[in-house]
């Protein structure tokens, strides 16, 4: 009988205890977590904006673990991984043997070193559900929010406070919102319905000192341009890193991010990482297929983990809808095409006759292929012309014994 | 596991399995219906409704033939692996992928994640539409029933 | 034996005669009934009525994510361009016939040729306001009235409307502007209208079906009777044998489809004369009969007491013509309109059935066109009964005998006509009227037009009649819609079981049927002289009676245009699958809604027929209300 554990509950930490359980249904599998609750981090918001409860934004149901014969230890911190003595410990100096471990600790907000942002009880993060729920205490006693970044984790927590009334402003150092994601007719589009709901953006402009009352608490931003911003928190939106410490902590190689190699194996025996903490991606899709990758693995079943296409997101706020994937950044000697009515707006980069990038903004049904043509470099240069027309029918093939697609090309 | 086979040599483009479809799924709520109800709903069918949207398409290949595109419920689902809610699963027993709409976030991982661009986007923009091989109707999906040339059929793999 | 019974089920369709459908599902023989089955799958766009093939743009179908055609037509423009053409060509088709009865009336009249009832002439002539110097001349006269109104152009009113019209009725035509333009001219206008990139006017083009429908139910319908009743007599009230029993296989038969009775005229009368019975011996047979089927059929059966020699009775509708065949002991099939089924050809071939057409317009692919010349009459007449001889000779004895002497019954009541009927009542409306009143008859209703079967044969239309008759409700027919309900008993005098209680008793005193058969869809015409008539002696409006019309199982483009008529008289009808409207919003809610507001009518779709029953009932209990009865 072999002994599972998994550090974090999120998508790869859960995703490897299913696979776990899957493969080895009579083995040990054990999963330590910070929340007690299991949750999706994608759906904070709609935590946050008080659509769902905690047990509503559970993606696995909430006999998870009793159903799957699962051990949860939840909010628990571990704190060291003996890799030689294959331990690991938690809390108040616990501990538990492993026979494999996977690290799965995901990623954390980042704070820049502006002055008094660091240590300000009141500038929270929104990664986790312990995050919403101080942001969700701290808005019963004041509405003025002050955001700090316009990517999805900011815009998200923007979409979910501006429903309960607050009053946010959004300080965004590029120029235009989620800079990663759009361009700039796109982050026009979603500038625009964000102030409708009562949003304020400061684009191009940073946050540069704070204004602290007594117990520390920063009463007003102050702002690149020098402006005072007053609020009565904030919300760190600038960018996440991955938890690394228990790594570093334990002896094992890591950077930015764990080092894990095509196995994703760590450089300690039995020891594995996924998801945000191996820095190989920061979304979803990816983090549940590196839990996979991992827990067959730590089942004895040899899996490759191939490199993970981290360009793509999608993102619905207010019913705009938007797919974005590739390089939209990279034009350089690219061909960049653009159609837009009123109702749609859609760019595809093409460069060297593979389509290296794909926008579109508005109905983006049926669109999955554009990241399959893009993450596996397929050649449209003869398809340029119906490039915002293309479907799985231009690359159809079945596979006659299953009955599945596969693609032609 | 059952999947709707597909032949598209046989396919003349004649949309009765678009919507059949749209017929078996009317105003987006599963109906409990024999075939011959569906058949009868097709009059009041609203053609000219967003809401009234088929989860397959009948796409022509410029050369004369068709190219059906019907949701594969794949061994290994795209839209399942990218879901962040737990709206989209793989049921084990059955094959098919399950959509939940009543968990889903709405966050279209599933859309941009499978590759042969089955799932699309409800025009509220509140859920996610793909095949449920139409577990409402006893008879099997709508769709095969109504292809006039055997193009599409329900096998076991 | 280990049978399998769905394999069975799953061969035919279902009929409402299960005798018949027992004896269709053992045919060696496909037949339509067969071929449900395989035309199962109905074109989702076809039956909404928004595919549109005017151009070669198309076929274009709307979807949510296509709702124009190339040209820009909505969906509601496709709809009503289609219904309008539908309209357009079963007026057409009523408008061939009644054009044709009247040239034969006035080629009567000209070569002095028997006149059967001068009665109807006379009633005719005063209707229309003709005179003439003898019974003849009065046929020309009256002929040349009815023609001249055919041929006049679309910009010029018919002059016999107002004459063949309920008063009120022409009055709220008026303020509509829909008092039809020459009928042919009609016909020809709205096929220009329906063209490409020509009207896009959804309300328009229905507005013109209208005055299609008044055309049509003028002159297609009531007008095409009241001629055939001078050449071909009156209808008498009698009981009569109906189904496959009358076939007699001693003889040579000949089985007629079509509608224009007239056309036969001679040939009938030919069949009966010595030398031609003693060539039918000399091949073997007792002599000529003639069977009925389809509509022309059923007006043979109407006037059957005129034609006891040669007419044996009417075997079934349209959609048995394919079994009727089979039995082996049909010789010919003499035919001139519709319904004669394309899949008749086959079953012809198998079993050496020489087909002959009189019309071209309903020319077989495998019949010998021997047009109908008033002048040729005599040699193309020989020509026709010698070619029937040959193939009498050249079949009997070569082709297996399937008769079905047991199917239909030996009593149903025909014969019933506005005048018939109105004789029966003793000479007046009163005491029908009466009944209605007294509430011993609920209403009435119109069980009328074609058979169907792609949702089974028949068996909408009994499953309504039933349902009404048991809400004592009398329920009339014309139609198809007869031959489906006479041969499944309606029409005997014991179906008086079926009914509610008080039109049971009714029914039993009377010594009639719950269900009366006016006989073929042109008759539809008769019924609304009934109609008219009570209205009349009422003094109220169309829509105010306590009468609802159902085409329950309506089939082809000729129904529209009549269903067009009943909506212009303002009556409520029932249809069991909508005519490929529902694409449309606007259209349908302009025929199933607004309508009322305009002329009083309204359709009313319902696949069911208990649930349509109850429709119909509510609508006639409100209009007593309105009547305070």
């Amino acid at each position: 009988m072999e002994r599972f554990v998994i550090i974090g509950a999120g998508a790869a930490g859960i995703t490897a205890a299913q696979t776990l359980r899957a493969f080895r249904p009579n083995d040990v599998v054990t999963v330590i977590s910070i929340d007690d609750k299991i949750h999706s981090r994608c759906m904070l918001h709609k935590f946050l904006g008080h659509e769902r409860t905690a047990e509503g934004i559970n993606f696995v149901g909430a006999d998870f673990f009793e159903k799957n014969d699962i051990y949860h230890i939840p909010c628990q911190t571990v704190t060291k991984i003996d890799t030689a003595g294959k331990l690991v410990y938690y809390g108040d100096g616990y501990n538990t043997p492993y026979d494999k471990l996977l690290i799965a600790t995901g990623s954390g907000f980042f704070i820049p070193p502006i002055p008094h942002f660091r240590e300000a009880p009141n500038v929270f993060g929104f990664r986790d559900l312990s995050d919403a729920l101080k942001i969700d205490d701290a808005f019963a006693k004041g509405k003025r929010v002050f955001i700090v970044g316009s990517g999805l984790v900011g815009l998200d927590a923007a979409s979910a406070l501006c429903q309960r009334g607050a009053e946010i402003t959004i300080a965004e150092m590029a120029p235009r919102v989620m800079p990663l994601q759009t361009d700039d007719y796109a982050a026009s589009v979603y500038q625009k319905v964000f102030e409708d709901h009562g949003c304020r953006f400061l684009l191009g402009i940073g946050a540069a000192d704070a204004v602290v009352d007594g117990g520390g608490n920063i009463t007003e931003v102050i702002l690149s341009t020098g402006e005072h911003v007053p609020c009565d928190f904030i919300i760190m939106a600038a960018g996440v890193r991955p938890r690394i410490q228990i790594a570093l902590d334990s002896g094992i190689a890591a950077e930015r991010a764990i080092t894990v190699d095509d196995h994703l194996r760590t450089s300690a025996p039995d020891v594995y990482a996924a998801g945000d903490c191996t820095g190989l991606s920061g979304v979803w899709p990816d983090a549940m297929a590196q839990g996979k990758a991992a827990a067959e693995n730590m089942a004895g079943i040899d899996t490759v983990y191939e490199k993970p296409y981290p360009f793509k997101n999608t993102s619905n706020f207010f019913g705009v809808t938007m797919l974005s994937v590739g390089r939209m950044d990279l034009t350089e000697g690219a061909d960049v095409i653009v159609h837009k009515t009123p109702k749609e707006y859609k760019k595809a980069v093409i460069t060297n006759g593979k389509l290296t990038g794909y926008l579109s903004l508005g109905d983006i049904s049926n669109h999955g292929l554009y990241l399959h043509l893009i993450k596996n470099g397929i050649d449209v240069s003869e398809k340029k012309d119906q490039i915002f027309r293309l479907t799985f029918a231009d690359f159809y093939g079945i596979n006659e014994k299953n009955g599945e697609f596969v693609y032609t090309v | 596991m059952k999947r709707i086979f597909i032949d598209p040599a046989k396919c003349d483009g004649c949309k009765n399995c678009t919507l059949a479809c749209m017929a078996s799924h009317q105003d987006m709520t599963p109906r409990k219906g024999t075939l011959a109800e569906i058949r009868q709903a097709m009059y009041a069918l609203d053609l000219t409704d967003p809401n009234t949207q088929s989860r397959n398409r009948i796409i022509t290949d410029g050369q004369g033939g068709y190219k059906p595109i019907f949701c594969r419920h794949c061994d290994i689902p795209d839209c399942a692996g990218a879901c962040m809610s737990g709206a989209l699963e793989k049921n084990m027993e059955t094959g098919l992928v399950e959509y939940h709409s009543d968990k889903c976030a709405a966050c279209y991982m599933c859309v941009m994640n499978c590759r042969y661009g089955v799932p699309a986007i409800s025009p509220d923009r509140k859920r996610m539409i793909k095949c449920d091989f139409c577990a409402h109707l006893e008879e099997g999906p709508a769709c095969v029933r109504a292809c006039p040339k055997k193009a599409i059929e329900v096998r076991e793999v | 034996m280990n049978t399998c019974t769905d394999c069975l089920n799953r061969n035919t369709c279902a009929s409402a005669d299960k005798p018949m459908e027992g004896y269709i599902r053992s045919l060696p023989l496909e037949t339509a009934h067969h071929r449900v089955a395989t035309q199962e799958t109905k074109c989702g766009f076809g039956l909404q009525g928004v595919c549109c093939r005017l151009c070669a743009n198309g076929p274009c179908r709307i979807t949510p994510s296509a709702p124009r055609g190339i040209c820009g037509a909505s969906a509601d423009t496709i709809v009503a361009r289609n219904f309008l053409r539908a309209v357009a060509a079963g007026s057409g088709c009523y408008i061939h016939v009644v054009e044709n009865t009247a040239r034969q009336l006035k080629n009567t009249g000209l070569h002095k040729d028997k006149i059967r009832s001068e009665k109807a002439l006379n009633h005719l002539a005063d209707l229309l306001g003709v005179t003439g110097t003898d019974k003849y001349d009065l046929c020309v006269k009256v002929a040349d009235a009815v023609l001249a109104d055919l041929y006049r152009p679309e910009y010029e009113g018919m002059e016999l409307v107002e004459k063949l019209a309920y008063a009120p009725r022409v009055k709220k035509w008026k303020e509509l502007g829909i008092m039809p333009g020459g009928a042919k001219g009609e016909v020809f206008n709205n096929i220009v209208k329906s063209s490409t990139n020509l009207s896009s006017d959804p309300v328009e083009m229905l507005v013109s079906c209208l005055r299609l429908g008044i055309s049509t139910g003028l002159y297609g319908l009531q007008l095409t009777n009241l001629l055939n009743d001078v050449v071909l007599g009156d209808p008498v009230i009698r009981p009569a044998p109906v189904g496959m029993n009358v076939i007699n296989p001693d003889y040579i038969n000949i089985l007629i489809t079509g509608h224009q009775h007239s056309l036969f005229t001679y040939i009938q009368d030919r069949l009966l004369d010595g030398d031609v019975v003693a060539k039918a011996k000399a091949a073997g047979a007792k002599g000529f009969k003639l069977v009925g089927c389809t509509c022309v059929g059923q007006d043979l059966q109407l006037r059957g007491e005129h034609y006891t020699e040669i007419f044996d009775g009417h075997a079934g509708n349209n959609y048995i013509s394919e079994a009727v065949l089979s039995c082996g002991a049909i010789d010919a099939v003499l035919s001139e309109f519709n319904c004669t089924l394309p899949g008749i050809e086959t079953i012809c071939d198998e079993l050496k059935i020489k087909q002959i057409c009189l019309d071209v317009v309903a020319k077989k692919a495998n019949a010998e066109y021997i047009p109908f010349h008033y002048e040729t009459r005599q040699a193309d007449g020989d020509r026709i009964i010698d070619a029937v001889i040959d193939a009498y000779k050249a079949r009997r004895g070569n082709v297996p005998m399937n008769l079905f002497p047991d199917h239909g019954n030996k009593n149903t009541l025909t014969g019933v006509s506005e005048g018939s009927l109105r004789a029966f009542l003793g000479g007046s409306w009163k005491p029908l009227i009466d009944l209605i009143v007294a509430g011993k008859i609920k209403g009435l209703a119109g069980v009328v037009g074609c058979s169907s079967v792609a949702y089974g044969h028949d068996t909408l239309t009994a499953e309504l009649a039933k349902e009404l008759i048991a809400k004592d409700i009398l329920v009339l027919t014309a139609g198809c819609s007869s031959g489906g309900l006479e041969n499944i008993g309606l029409m005997t005098p014991e179906a008086a079981e079926l009914a509610g209680p008080n039109l049971k008793a009714v029914c039993k005193e009377l010594g009639i049927p719950p269900v009366l058969n006016f006989g073929p869809c042109l008759a539809i015409g008769r019924l609304e002289i009934v109609a008219t008539e009570i209205a009349g002696e009422l003094g109220v409006d169309l829509p105010q009676l306590p009468l609802v019309l159902s085409a329950a199982q309506w089939l082809e483009e000729q129904a529209l245009a009549d269903g067009a008529f009943a909506l212009a008289l303002g009556l409520p009808l029932h249809l069991g699958v909508p005519p490929f409207i529902t694409g449309s919003k606007l259209v349908t809610k302009i025929l199933t809604e607004d309508m009322v507001g305009l002329t009083g009518g309204k359709v009313i779709v319902d696949p069911d027929g208990k649930s349509a029953a109850n429709q119909l009932e509510a609508i006639i209990e409100e209009k007593r209300k309105a009547l305070n009865i």
